[in-house]
């Protein structure tokens, strides 16, 4: 390329980085982590206070890694003092605003479901028992197993599980990004990382509350999940390989080339996929109850979700054809 | 009657000069370190060993099908009624979303705005006093053509209809209104 048309450097194709592949991945764990204290709570007999520690884990991540996440990402924009303009405008065209339609049910729902499973604790013992006392009528008034939020919070989660896949995959200037896979991938990597992240919180914050039968319940989950996003991963790929042009190209170029190929091989498939599984036919073999390799496996499953989210915002913005 | 329109790029007779690249730069008035507009000149070596050299436009290719402008979630980025693309900076948040669907890599983030821009046909300042773009103007070998796909009697109409033309990335379906005359030798790298 013959420089004398001046500088290059805005033609990279790399325009988004590391925070959005934080909050893709801190969006995937809320959604992933509000279906596991939802499935859990809807086993028969889970359905009162005392909540089991693994309901409540859920319950408190949810509505805080998607804070979290939202808050990284308005820091990530160019003109962040401008975000509210997202809340005002809406085209209906785009994923990101049907994201932001999503997240205005999803966050509230997800606070107001926590807010049920920590009651006691919000009204009566903790710090701001005081300031909060005036909402604990609506809170009562909802009751401890509203069908009607639990199912609309667990549709919530799917739409935005799988709408932060929808946000990639929207631009065909990126082969990688544009599968159809992709959002299903990331809603089942997402609903892996959060059964992941509410066995590690439940069992390291409420352990005393922790049923050992749910926790089983969660691991034998997260043991279908993960081969399943496995699976998804060689379809998304072999299904690349075989469209032709650019984006077998892509395929081949984003499992061989640099340094994403060992994010690849060795964070995701080798951390994130291979060594759950391994765990899980060794150390936790026939249903035994290892907290240290619960808590490790959990580890691991979330490490490999954040090598995901990753590799392919970095790779699908790397190889372009 | 609404306009719309459209450049055609003649390979054939751009010579690379960067004539236009600099009256871009120069009536919007652009920070140092962003481009609007570039000429690419490619070396080429043609089956019988002589060679040649490919020039590309890098600019927006104002699409009809708009990457851009579907993935904008505050209605920043637009198609006006004469389909020229624009951003409105006062609606943009700076997610770059834009930046990053637009196939012809278009878009620049502006160093003082913080908000993407890019080509705007001159549409504000010189289509609107009914004078051509600054790049149409300025090229010394009329390898570039502008006008109005509505209008049959356009110099642009014309054009297209005595020259070869093709648009890039046809396939993607964006319809860019940027018409591409290839050269005369070698093969075509839509």
């Amino acid at each position: 390329m013959n420089h004398i048309a001046g500088s290059l450097e805005q033609y990279s194709t790399l325009i988004w980085h590391w925070p959005i592949a934080v909050y893709l991945f801190l969006a995937g764990l809320s959604a992933g982590a509000a279906m596991t204290s939802l499935m859990v709570k809807w086993i028969e007999g889970n359905n009162k206070a005392p909540w089991d520690g693994l309901i409540k884990a859920g319950a408190l991540l949810a509505p805080l890694t998607i804070c979290l996440g939202l808050f990284l990402l308005i820091f990530d924009l160019t003109r962040p003092l401008h975000f509210w303009k997202l809340l005002i405008h809406y085209n209906f065209s785009s994923v990101m605003t049907l994201g932001v339609l999503g997240l205005f049910i999803y966050t509230p729902l997800s606070f107001i479901y926590a807010a049920i499973k920590f009651k006691p604790w919000l009204f009566e013992t903790g710090p701001f028992a005081g300031l909060l006392k005036p909402f604990k009528g609506i809170i009562d008034s909802i009751g401890d197993n509203p069908a009607w939020l639990e199912r609309t919070l667990f549709l919530f989660a799917v739409i935005i599980g799988i709408y932060t896949g929808f946000l990639l995959s929207a631009m065909y200037s990126y082969p990688l990004f544009n599968t159809p896979l992709l959002p299903i991938l990331f809603l089942a990597s997402g609903l892996s990382s959060g059964v992941a992240a509410s066995i590690l919180f439940g069992l390291l914050f409420f352990k005393s509350e922790v049923n050992q039968k749910n926790a089983k319940y969660l691991l034998e989950l997260d043991l279908r999940v993960v081969p399943m996003e496995l699976l998804l991963l060689f379809a998304l790929f072999v299904g690349m390989y075989f469209q032709g042009g650019d984006k077998t190209l892509v395929a081949i170029q984003a499992l061989t080339t640099g340094v994403w190929a060992y994010v690849f091989w060795i964070g995701v498939i080798g951390i994130g996929i291979a060594t759950p599984l391994l765990i899980a036919v060794t150390a936790l073999r026939h249903h035994a109850y290892r907290v240290g390799y619960i808590l490790l496996n959990s580890v691991v499953v979330l490490v490999g979700v954040v090598f995901l989210r990753l590799y392919i915002l970095y790779a699908g913005q790397t190889f372009v054809g | 009657m609404a306009k719309k329109y459209a450049m055609v790029h003649d390979n054939n007779l751009c010579i690379g000069c960067q004539a236009c690249n600099v009256a871009c730069r120069s009536e919007n008035q652009l920070p140092e370190s962003v481009y609007r507009l570039q000429v690419w000149i490619k070396p080429e070596e043609y089956p019988n060993g002589t060679l040649g050299y490919e020039y590309h436009r890098q600019s927006c290719v104002h699409c009809e099908n708009t990457p851009c402008v579907n993935v904008c979630p505050t209605h920043a980025s637009f198609k006006n009624e004469d389909g020229v693309v624009l951003v409105d900076v006062d609606l943009c948040v700076g997610c770059l979303y834009c930046v990053a669907a637009c196939p012809y890599q278009a878009r620049y983030v502006d160093p003082v705005t913080k908000a993407p821009n890019k080509c705007t046909f001159c549409y504000e300042s010189r289509l609107s006093r009914g004078e051509e773009p600054a790049c149409v103007t300025v090229c010394p070998t009329e390898a570039l053509v502008f006008g109005d796909l509505n209008d049959p009697q356009s110099k642009i109409n014309t054009v297209l209809s005595e020259r070869v033309t093709y648009q890039q990335k046809e396939r993607l379906g964006t319809k860019p209104k940027m018409f591409i005359v290839p050269n005369h030798k070698g093969g075509i790298k839509s």
